[in-house]
């Protein structure tokens, strides 16, 4: 069985007591607890501002467990990318941001897609998954 | 005052594939300096299918600004100790499936804090699961 882990680490002195939170889980197939996601798809990209793009080009099996990894490794603190899912808008990633989210492409419309503000942003994304539709030539 | 969140993914999927760590420091929309407001930590206690606001955003005691650089942590610890990773809680944002937590699943991800796009909860099945969230966001 291939293993993918991910592990969180969050800390915060915004209140009167220290907050630590540390997770680690392992990422199975959708509904199985013996099977892990076996294939994956890993990139750098640069994203001119304007338009938006769809950051996955293939379509993941809808409606599975996919998890998807997104960094805005834009050094300039003022560059970010909006990030939408199926036309809904998520939120935004500044430079040195990153996300971890379960992606649910639950239809081909349902892609993550992202639009780059301030600059050229510098994106690192990794998803990681249990099939896709591939294209065909 | 900070607030930081370092990811660490490893994975034997892709033969080299060197795995992934990476910190960053939560703050203000454009700029280094520090988030600020925070919900505090919370749970969620879910017992029934169907959708609900785990955030409602017009409801916060403190109004969010909108669209700039808020995120939350989301995580599915089961219910007393126990996690299931065969069944699931779909989280949402204005009723778009963003994806399903499994049993132990975990997630951080950025949000608009606009009122209309709530972040909603819907469990797979009626058995009992708990929600453990925080979200960091700017004040309006």
């Amino acid at each position: 069985m291939a293993t993918t882990t991910a592990a969180v680490t969050l800390t915060s002195d915004l209140l009167s007591d220290n907050m630590s939170v540390s997770a680690t889980t392992t990422c199975m197939k959708a509904g199985t607890t013996a099977d892990g996601l076996d294939q994956m798809e890993y990139g750098y990209v640069d994203v001119a501002t304007g338009d938006e793009f769809d950051l996955i080009a293939t379509t993941p099996t809808a409606s599975k467990a996919s998890k998807l990894y997104l960094k805005n490794h834009s050094t300039d603190e003022t560059y970010y990318i909006a990030v939408t899912q199926n036309a809904q808008a998520i939120g935004r990633l500044y430079g040195g941001d990153w996300m971890f989210i379960p992606a649910d492409f639950h239809d081909a419309a349902g892609d993550i897609a992202i639009t780059a503000n301030g600059g050229t942003n510098k994106i690192c994304y990794a998803l990681f998954h249990e099939g896709t539709a591939l294209l065909q030539t | 005052m900070a607030t930081t969140c370092t990811v660490s993914i490893s994975s034997d999927i892709a033969p080299g594939f060197g795995g992934i760590n990476e910190t960053m420091t939560l703050t203000q929309a454009g700029t280094l300096t520090d988030i600020d407001s925070t919900t505090g930590f919370a749970i969620r206690k879910l017992a029934a299918t169907g959708a609900v606001d785990l955030v409602t955003m017009a409801s916060e005691l403190v109004e969010p600004k909108d669209s700039v650089a808020s995120k939350i942590y989301i995580r599915n610890i089961g219910y007393r100790g126990v996690t299931d990773k065969s069944v699931g809680v779909t989280i949402g944002v204005n009723a778009e499936p963003i994806g399903k937590l499994y049993g132990g699943d975990w997630m951080m991800m950025p949000l608009t804090c606009i009122d209309a796009d709530d972040v909603t909860v819907n469990p797979d099945t009626n058995d009992t699961v708990v929600i453990e969230y925080v979200m960091f966001y700017e004040e309006a």
